[in-house]
């Protein structure tokens, strides 16, 4: 029900906006929430609950409502679990609820057995069972979350970063004034200002109407607040809308901004950023982050439209509605007189229960009773009335005896069709706790206040345990002050005297949680997760004492509403339970994030093409016209196969694989890592981290050198050249070139600096040609006319500097296949050029670009290791059979020498690379597949297995425990084919080297 | 998510430009061969996992790529101080 226009209304009501929710249509006004716009048409009904299926509807007005989750939009704009309370309505807004509570529900139906659900019943009944797998699916279908999203999202999030030296976080009465405190009084000094809604003024619109003075200091001071915004917007940075949801080491606080407009969510093309995650590095942080109002408990304390008072008086205030003619008022502080006045001053019935006893007459009390409206101190609600929607409530005496509540007298029965409860409040101290504050128990407040002091960072308002709006502005500008002083700013400060009843929370009394209201059922401590009072009772019988130990066998605090009205509710019960102090209990441990954050809104605009960086050669466009198939090595996109027509990836491999066995390949091999080295040390750097000897590498030569760690692991492998003897070129594998480089820095950096060493990545400036194959000294011959290629002048493991189709070139002769092969080295540019020349003149001998899978199996012929493939960052030299690449001489102890004479490092029983050839010679091995002994254990595993064209076979190599002193032995190889299922296949164990074992075809036949 | 000032480019920049590089001051043992394998195993494998204040190595990864040492808070992740490598020769207190 709307009633009838006020100043204080936040609502434009020349602005009618139509929207729909559960396939119904509604009319709101601009400025409502999706919340308040359905209490206004009476649409109370939001969820069925999760675990009983029961009706629910709003109890609150913001962040902390529990019930009300909703998924807004379909398709690509779909988001779920949003807070009907959190979303601003706009023109042609569609919103279902998270689990319908129109909709037949099972849960419903099955009322009889809830007795049977006590906390721990999932856990008991079907994981002990195991038969969760089964059912998993159906549960989880009544977790009342919405489903999640199916289709790509439409819309784009950005990431904003920001420096400030003074962040206020909340945007309430508190810190508003805080923010204009810092403003006032500095110059230069960076502020940004965070909070969650739309309009800034926390609770104050509250107080509108009984209070003139908080409309006008509102209006001043957000004027204010807006002009810095407006003048001085290089100083002052307002976000509304904006949750900051956690808050990290060293003040960075991160921020989520949602934008939700009718153009920017019912167009068909993005408009703008959708959601906005601001990072925020503050100096200083302010936090003025309010405080929920907490519950009271009570039988069937869930029924549909029992709600916060404060909550009600806020849709009464900000949105003109209310959700009843007839409205019980029940709490235990005086909070819940104002919430009386404003109703009975808008001519709305209500009676007040309050749990305490009159000993101290306050003036609002004796005001309301004067003008007609029923006041029953003393009195408890035991039980609300109700089906679905509360009806009445049972109340009885109560009184306070030393620390224990008391119920006594008849029942009497009141009717009502709203029932609006106050419990106390819980300050907002999440933030705080995400960066290590700790919290205590407050006696006075009986709340968890923030600890008192921490550097920079200041609490105000009510979050700091202040009641009165008054007291929150005053205490936002003296708590700012602490702040102007800590940034020097202000160097003598200024205070202004705060009321006597600034942290008492408005009289609060202790919780009320007399036994005989514990021990009913469906005493609900947490709406969200349907954790009773019972279930915490049981948690404590069944020996759980920990507050975060019951919180897990209850899920009490669980999903997206992470207990911020129930939480503490359920420290109470626990503490009344067990007997001890809420301060022995304790809270949870508060995480980020304080609200759901947006998969979106994290990716930002990292998604698609901007994931990852996508690297091509300069050859690349080459490639595709081709029509190579690519695989993605370390970021690069490289050739895996030339498919012709018609061809599959075995077709191509085995054409591929021939042709250079038989007459030339080409390969573009310019994704290799290359590191300039040089310095008059370099030659002492190499024989320090490779194993093998450098020292008297002459210029014009190459070597293979082999890389470990101090563990004496394996981590890289490739070809350095000797340009001179101050300048070498490395070669690492493609994926492990950026981090065998930041290696090599941190030894020049942090162990060698004395070495003259200077390492650059030339990864990106080169080009590699590889022309491969019997015919390849033919070719080089034709496109290059300085060099001179006759085998005993240009060896095996030389280079020359060359001219090739007039481009400068590095040539070496260097072998990845076991075949006469030399790669041709350009400046990166001239790739595309130098590929297309050796194409064309390769003609005359069927030139034949092969891709990543063909130089696979080309290696394995020859048993050379792919480091990352072979080798697994477990592996030694010795392990694979590569001793005689350790230099036994050097001086210097190699990085990872002295760990081979460690004990383990030498066992026999270690995992070994051999060859292994399948007995039927067609059956080509799972790479990964285990390898077991006779009695069916796994003694290795298969690391490479191909089908070699060559050789007409298929071969593979394995890692087998002492496999090289098992050399023709026969094991089992274990699969699993799909038809067949498991399968053990022989091998035998064998040399790793299939093709060319003496080496013979290295240097060619011409 | 931390703010490191790099000593070499002398900036306060975000975490994410940096890569954390281990305790600091673990010195390669000068005789590798002449040492026990504890001793040896104690260089490779073990750290100390300090709680409070403690020195280690980051590099300015997506920047200079500079090794420094850091002296930060385990327990509160403030830093305390940076330094580039050889400092600790000139300046005792390092
Ligand atoms: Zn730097």
């Amino acid at each position: 029900m709307r009633l009838a226009q006020h100043p204080s209304h936040q609502v434009d009501y020349s602005k009618s906006l139509n929207f729909i929710f559960n396939n119904k249509r509604y009319k709101g006004y601009e400025g409502d929430t999706l919340a308040s716009a359905l209490l206004a048409n009476d649409a109370l009904l939001f969820t069925r609950s999760f675990k009983y299926g029961r009706k629910r509807g709003l109890i609150a007005a913001g962040v902390e409502e529990p019930n009300a989750l909703v998924s807004l939009e379909i398709g690509g704009r779909y988001t779920p679990n949003l807070k009907a309370t959190e979303i601003m309505l706009y023109d042609g807004l569609s919103a279902v609820s998270a689990s319908n509570p129109n909709a037949f529900d099972i849960r419903a139906f099955i009322k009889p057995l809830h007795r049977f659900m006590p906390a721990g019943f999932y856990y008991k009944t079907f994981i002990k069972q195991k038969v969760w797998a089964k059912v998993e699916d159906s549960i989880r279908a009544f977790s009342g979350f919405s489903k999640a999203p199916t289709e790509e999202d439409v819309d784009v999030y950005d990431h904003i970063f920001h420096h400030a030296e003074v962040v206020v976080i909340g945007g309430g009465a508190a810190g508003i004034s805080a923010a204009l405190e810092v403003l006032n009084n500095s110059k230069k000094e960076r502020v940004i200002l965070v909070d969650e809604r739309t309009q800034l003024g926390g609770e104050l619109f509250n107080e509108f109407s009984s209070d003139e003075a908080a409309m006008t200091w509102h209006k001043d001071s957000v004027n204010r607040l807006l002009s810095f915004a407006n003048e001085d917007s290089e100083r002052f940075t307002l976000l509304t809308q904006s949750t900051a949801y956690a808050w990290h080491d060293q003040n960075y606080i991160e921020v989520l901004e949602t934008i939700t407009t009718a153009e920017s969510l019912t167009s068909s093309e993005p408009q703008k950023a959708r959601k906005i995650i601001h990072r925020i590095r503050a100096k200083e942080v302010i936090l003025a982050t309010g405080a929920h109002e907490r519950p009271m408990l009570f039988e069937a304390n869930d029924l549909t439209n029992i709600m916060l008072s404060q909550s009600v008086r806020r849709y009464l205030h900000e949105y003109g509605v209310i959700s009843g003619k007839k409205v019980v008022i029940y709490g235990n502080n005086d909070s819940i007189y104002s919430t009386a006045r404003d109703l009975h001053v808008n001519d709305i019935e209500c009676i007040v229960v309050d749990v305490r006893s009159s000993e101290d007459p306050i003036e609002i009390v004796a005001e309301l009773k004067h003008s007609g409206v029923k006041v029953l101190q003393g009195y408890s609600i035991v039980k609300a009335l109700g089906s679905h929607r509360v009806k009445g409530v049972e109340i009885v005496q109560t009184k306070l005896q030393g620390n224990d509540w008391q119920v006594f007298g008849d029942t009497q029965t009141l009717s009502c069709d709203l029932l609006a409860t106050s419990g106390g409040f819980n300050p907002v101290v999440h933030l705080d706790c995400h960066n290590g504050a700790k919290t205590y128990f407050d006696e006075v407040s009986q709340s968890f206040l923030p600890q008192q002091e921490r550097d920079n960072r200041e609490v105000c308002g009510a979050v700091a345990g202040a009641s009165a709006w008054q007291d929150a502005i005053n205490d936002g500008k003296n708590k700012a002050q602490f702040t102007l002083n800590a940034l020097g700013t202000v160097s003598k400060l200024t205070q202004e005297i705060l009321s006597e009843n600034y942290s008492n929370y408005f009289n609060v009394s202790q919780f009320f949680t007399p036994k005989e209201i514990l021990n009913k059922p469906k005493v609900f401590l947490d709406l969200q997760n349907d954790v009773t009072t019972l279930d915490v009772a049981l948690s404590i019988r069944e020996g759980y004492r920990s507050i975060e130990h019951i919180k897990r066998y209850t899920a009490m605090g669980f999903g997206t509403d992470q207990g911020k009205t129930g939480n503490i509710n359920g420290i109470a019960v626990a503490a009344e339970l067990m007997g001890i102090p809420m301060s022995e209990v304790g809270t949870t441990t508060f995480r980020p994030a304080y609200t759901g954050v947006d998969f979106g809104a994290m990716a930002g605009r990292e998604i698609g093409d901007f994931f990852d960086p996508q690297r091509y050669t300069t050859i690349h466009d080459s490639h595709v016209a081709s029509g190579a198939e690519f695989e993605v090595v370390g970021q690069w996109y490289r050739p895996w196969y030339y498919p012709k027509t018609g061809e599959n990836i075995h077709q191509a491999v085995y054409r591929e694989c021939l042709a250079v066995r038989t007459s030339l390949g080409m390969m573009d091999a310019s994704t290799l890592g290359k590191i300039d080295v040089q310095g008059s040390d370099a030659r002492e750097f190499l024989s320090r981290i490779y194993t093998n000897a450098w020292m008297k590498l002459a210029p014009g030569s190459c070597r293979y050198g082999l890389m470990c760690n101090e563990k004496g692991m394996i981590i890289d492998d490739g070809v350095s050249t000797c340009i001179n003897d101050n300048h070498f070129i490395m070669t690492t594998t493609t994926g492990g070139a950026a981090s065998v480089y930041s290696a090599l820095e941190m030894w020049l950096q942090t162990e060698w600096s004395d070495l003259d060493v200077h390492l650059n990545s030339v990864t990106d400036q080169y080009s590699t040609v590889a022309v491969v194959g019997p015919n390849a000294r033919k070719l080089v011959k034709l496109l290059c006319q300085d060099v001179d290629f006759e085998r005993e002048n240009f060896k095996f493991m030389q280079w020359r500097p060359g001219t090739v189709c007039g481009v400068d070139a590095r040539i070496m002769r260097i072998s990845f296949s076991g075949e006469l092969a030399y790669e041709i080295n350009v400046e990166a540019n001239y790739g595309r050029y130098i590929w297309d020349q050796v194409a064309i003149a390769g003609e005359k001998w069927n030139i034949t670009p092969y891709g990543t899978e063909s130089m696979h199996v080309l290696r394995a012929e020859k048993g050379y290791i792919i480091v990352g493939q072979d080798t697994d960052g477990s592996m030694t030299p010795m392990d694979v059979n590569m001793s005689w690449i350790l230099a036994k001489d050097k001086p210097f102890s190699y990085v990872g020498r002295r760990s081979f004479s460690i004990s383990a490092l030498c066992a026999e029983d270690r995992l070994q690379l051999v060859g292994l050839l399948t007995k039927d010679s067609s059956t080509v091995l799972p790479e990964g597949a285990h390898v077991i002994d006779n009695k069916g254990k796994s003694i290795g595993y298969v690391t490479s297995s191909y089908f070699s064209p060559i050789l007409d076979r298929s071969i593979a190599m394995a890692q087998i425990q002492g496999g090289l002193a098992k050399m023709d032995e026969t094991v089992l190889v274990k699969i699993v084919q799909k038809k067949q299922g498991l399968k053990e296949i022989p091998c035998e164990i064998s040399s790793s080297v299939f093709y060319d074992i003496e080496g013979e075809k290295v240097d060619g036949n011409d | 998510m931390l703010l490191i000032h790099c000593p070499y480019c002398k900036e306060s920049r975000d975490q994410s430009e940096f890569s954390p590089a281990g305790e600091a001051f673990i010195a390669r043992p000068k005789s590798p061969e002449g040492i026990s394998d504890e001793e040896w195993a104690d260089y490779v494998f073990y750290r100390t996992n300090h709680k409070g204040n403690h020195w280690e190595q980051w590099v300015h990864s997506n920047g200079c790529r500079k090794y420094f040492l850091v002296e930060r808070s385990t327990i509160s992740h403030q830093i305390l101080q940076v330094a580039p490598f050889g400092a600790r020769n000139s300046e005792t207190e390092l």
